[in-house]
């Protein structure tokens, strides 16, 4: 294959009228899109689950079509070179790219290896992949005693950091990064913004994402995808946040706390002059004398992102008590837990990654028999990380009905399973096996099993938001609310301090194999020393909690 | 101090004495064989005794079926013995069905002196420089590898699921059953698992026919090279003594 030198002024990346259409579907999954990303730009795309945003990254390096099979019409480039120009691993030295679950695609067996692995596929001398490997664990933060240890004995936080240290190690013009902060740990994701920023324009990237608090302020610009895979809106940060706010939330993407927040104040006369960004900036371009007009603001924008008080003192729905957990055939992980929940209360289980959460979550659900100390209450149910785990049945309304409540008559299952697969948005998908589905379908359908099991008094939902865009969020939000009216118990175990503050009242915290606070989920996460001594991230709205301590507590 | 010997003389050597304990049908010579991989293991890479034990138990087993063939069914097998015991350098002074239990306990110590003494990653990237082992099938092996532990990790999660509906804690070991329908799930997982990891890998450049560096690969020097005649210097000694 021959290759044309790029054009000197050309874009990073360029698509031109681009569609792709994935063999036997009716429909485009992108497009048409026509979209420029310029040198030494840092680009943010936005869109809900499925819009093809994966896609339009797979085009550019060519794995659409090149590996996955597909028809792509109109021009894709790359530094003014067409993308068919070359083979997608041609484009190593131009393009980097951080998968979702970056952790998963790992392929050395040491972490030396791992990194040095597309600098070794360039034929890169050795001394110089021996350089570059030890400036992109020093990025990554690394230690060097790391180098080689073997990646399967890696948590996966740390396997998180060797997946941006590979990549980071390329040290290519283009770096793509597709939901990069979905599943890095708070201090992964705080590494990866600090390379974006350290970057001083000597690179352009193009980050797809979910959870845009923890990054936005890092974009020039932000381009968002609806859901029939065309450009919605393009512009810079702030002013698409301010000027396209109610479009944008109508479109089911998440937007920043900052955006929600900022369109309250401009609704009260309150807006600072400079669109925020950040929960902070808001609060800080609240005028002087403003304060007790706004308070009423805050404290709605508050109480929409808090879980609401339900019936505090139902009666104990399950109680370990000095409870020693352990995964099947496992070593104890958690020791000395004692923890009761109730009727009608959603309690979340925060930790970092490997904390021994979801081995908590089982034992809570009586899946898994203790090593030391006692369970009391019925079993509950579970809804798993990966939701493939829970399904037996050959196709989605099969699987709706068996979850129904066994003394019903078999017609009457399949009714109430259709009237799940409404609610659940899962209209058309009956007859799909459930395997089929999309990520975030999949895990409606778990959690739709889960709510119609009637039986169970507890829930465990472990990292329900996995992979769902603003709108799934929401309902997961819904569920959890219309489970605790209905007098049962949920646990939610997250990493996502956000949304654990919207879905429940209460927290327990788990760190170094014990539980370390056990309280009003509130008051817990606005303790920063305590969210840093946990290794988790502080929810975008704990600017606005401190701010209503000082200008208007309860 | 075995490890720090380059992979593939070493391999080289251990299938010489593994041809050797093949050919050669003497219960002495397969003792001597055990009696060293034994002392090399435990005394000089300081393993421990009962992992050694543990590791030769499926080859126990696996010759103690010929010994129990010999045992209880002679006349059947008397044939294929003394065939067996006529090989090159045979001795007939033994049971035939020890010396196949010995030969199988044999090989396998030597198996287990490679494997133990050996870094994976040293001998596949030793492969991919001097026996020209696709760095494809290399990379993929290193992802199963990583594969492995996940597998078992979902495997305990769809335990997990299954025993919520039917509302009993998982037993400890599954049964045929539950071991069955394990299957195909898994199968999914690690068919979606590879094709991630099959495009993250051609994304980040690999690809067969082109000039490719091998990182850390480990170096044949003088001592390997004396190391290995020495080894095939001593199977000499063992049997002549044999």
């Amino acid at each position: 294959m021959t290759c044309a030198p790029p054009a000197p002024d050309s874009a990073a990346a360029q698509w031109r009228g681009v569609t792709v259409r994935y063999p036997f579907r009716g429909a485009d999954a992108v497009g048409p899109v026509s979209l420029e990303l310029r040198r030494g730009e840092r680009v943010l795309l936005l869109g809900p689950t499925g819009c093809g945003k994966s896609t339009l990254l797979n085009a550019l390096t060519g794995i659409v079509p090149g590996i996955v099979p597909a028809h792509v019409g109109g021009e894709v480039s790359v530094g003014g070179l067409p993308a068919a120009a070359r083979l997608p691993s041609g484009w190593s030295a131009d393009v980097a790219r951080l998968f979702q679950d970056a952790d998963q695609t790992l392929c050395g067996l040491r972490v030396g290896d791992e990194i040095a692995f597309a600098l070794e596929n360039r034929a890169v001398p050795e001394p110089e992949i021996v350089r570059r490997v030890t400036g992109a664990m020093r990025q990554a933060g690394l230690p060097e005693a790391m180098r080689d240890r073997r990646v399967a004995t890696l948590s996966g936080g740390e396997k998180q950091l060797v997946a941006l240290a590979a990549t980071i190690a390329q040290e290519v013009p283009l770096f793509l990064a597709d939901e990069p902060t979905a599943h890095l740990a708070p201090a992964a994701a705080e590494r990866f913004r600090s390379f974006m920023l350290g970057s001083f324009r000597a690179r352009s990237f193009l980050v797809i994402d979910h959870r845009v608090d923890e990054l936005v302020a890092c974009f020039d610009r932000v381009v968002v995808m609806a859901a029939d895979g065309r450009i919605a809106a393009d512009g810079s940060p702030r002013a698409l946040f301010r000027g396209r706010y109610r479009d944008l939330a109508a479109l089911g993407i998440a937007l920043p706390a900052a955006a929600e927040l900022d369109a309250l104040l401009s609704d009260a006369g309150l807006a600072p002059a400079r669109p925020p960004l950040t929960v902070s900036e808001a609060l800080a371009g609240i005028g002087l004398g403003k304060a007790a007009a706004a308070a009423p603001v805050i404290r709605a924008f508050v109480d929409d992102r808090t879980a609401p008080a339900g019936a505090a003192d139902g009666e104990p729905v399950v109680r370990l008590e000095e409870a020693v957990c352990a995964p099947l055939f496992g070593k104890p992980v958690l020791n000395g837990i004692t923890l009761e929940l109730r009727r009608g209360e959603a309690v979340a289980i925060l930790g970092a990654n490997g904390a021994g959460k979801s081995t908590l979550g089982a034992s809570l659900a009586g899946l898994l028999r203790l090593a030391g100390g006692r369970r009391e209450g019925p079993p509950g149910g579970m809804a798993f990380q990966n939701p493939e785990n829970q399904f037996v049945a050959g196709s989605v309304i099969e699987e709706l009905a068996d979850a129904q409540d066994k003394a019903l008559s078999p017609g009457d299952r399949r009714e109430a399973a259709r009237r799940d697969l409404h609610a659940w948005r899962l209209d058309g998908l009956e007859d799909l096996h459930p395997f089929e589905l999309s990520q975030g379908q999949k895990r409606r359908l778990a959690l739709a099993t889960l709510a119609a099991a009637r039986r169970f008094s507890l829930i465990v939902l472990d990292e329900p938001t996995a992979g769902l865009d603003a709108r799934g969020i929401a309902d997961v939000a819904a569920l959890i609310a219309g489970l605790r009216a209905r007098g049962r118990a949920v646990a939610v175990i997250t990493h996502d301090t956000g949304f654990a503050l919207k879905a429940c009242r209460r927290a327990v915290i788990i760190v170094g194999g014990a539980m370390l606070a056990d309280g009003s989920a509130q008051h817990l996460l606005s303790d920063p020393l305590l969210i840093d001594y946990a290794g988790l991230a502080p929810p975008p709205i704990a600017p606005a909690l401190s701010w209503l301590e000082r200008h208007a507590p309860c | 101090m075995l490890t720090a010997f380059h992979p593939l003389p070493k391999l080289t050597v251990c299938l010489v004495w593994i041809a050797a304990s093949v050919l050669v049908f003497d219960a002495g010579f397969q003792l001597a064989v055990i009696a060293l991989v034994a002392f090399l293991l435990v005394a000089v890479e300081r393993r421990s005794p009962l992992l050694v034990i543990v590791l030769m138990l499926p080859f126990a087993l696996f010759g103690a079926g010929f010994l129990t063939t010999s045992v209880l069914f002679g006349e059947e097998s008397a044939y294929a013995e003394r065939m067996a015991g006529e090989a090159l350098f045979g001795s007939g002074a033994v049971a035939p069905g020890i010396v196949l239990f010995l030969r199988a306990v044999a090989c396998g110590m030597v198996s287990a002196l490679f494997a133990l003494t050996t870094d994976p990653a040293g001998l596949v990237k030793a492969l991919m420089l001097h026996a020209r082992l696709s760095p494809r099938i290399a990379h993929a092996l290193f992802a199963a590898m990583l594969l492995v532990p996940d597998l078992a990790s979902q495997a305990q999660q769809i335990r997990l699921a299954r025993a919520m509906r039917t509302g009993r804690p998982p037993r400890r070991i599954p049964g045929p059953v539950e071991t069955a329908s394990l299957v195909v799930p898994l199968l999914a997982f690690a068919i979606r698992r590879a094709g991630r990891a099959a495009i993250a890998m051609e994304t980040r450049g690999l690809a067969g026919g082109r000039p490719r560096t091998v990182v850390g690969a480990p170096r044949v020097r003088r001592r390997d090279g004396l190391c290995g005649a020495a080894a095939i210097l001593l199977l000499a000694a063992v049997l002549a003594l044999a």
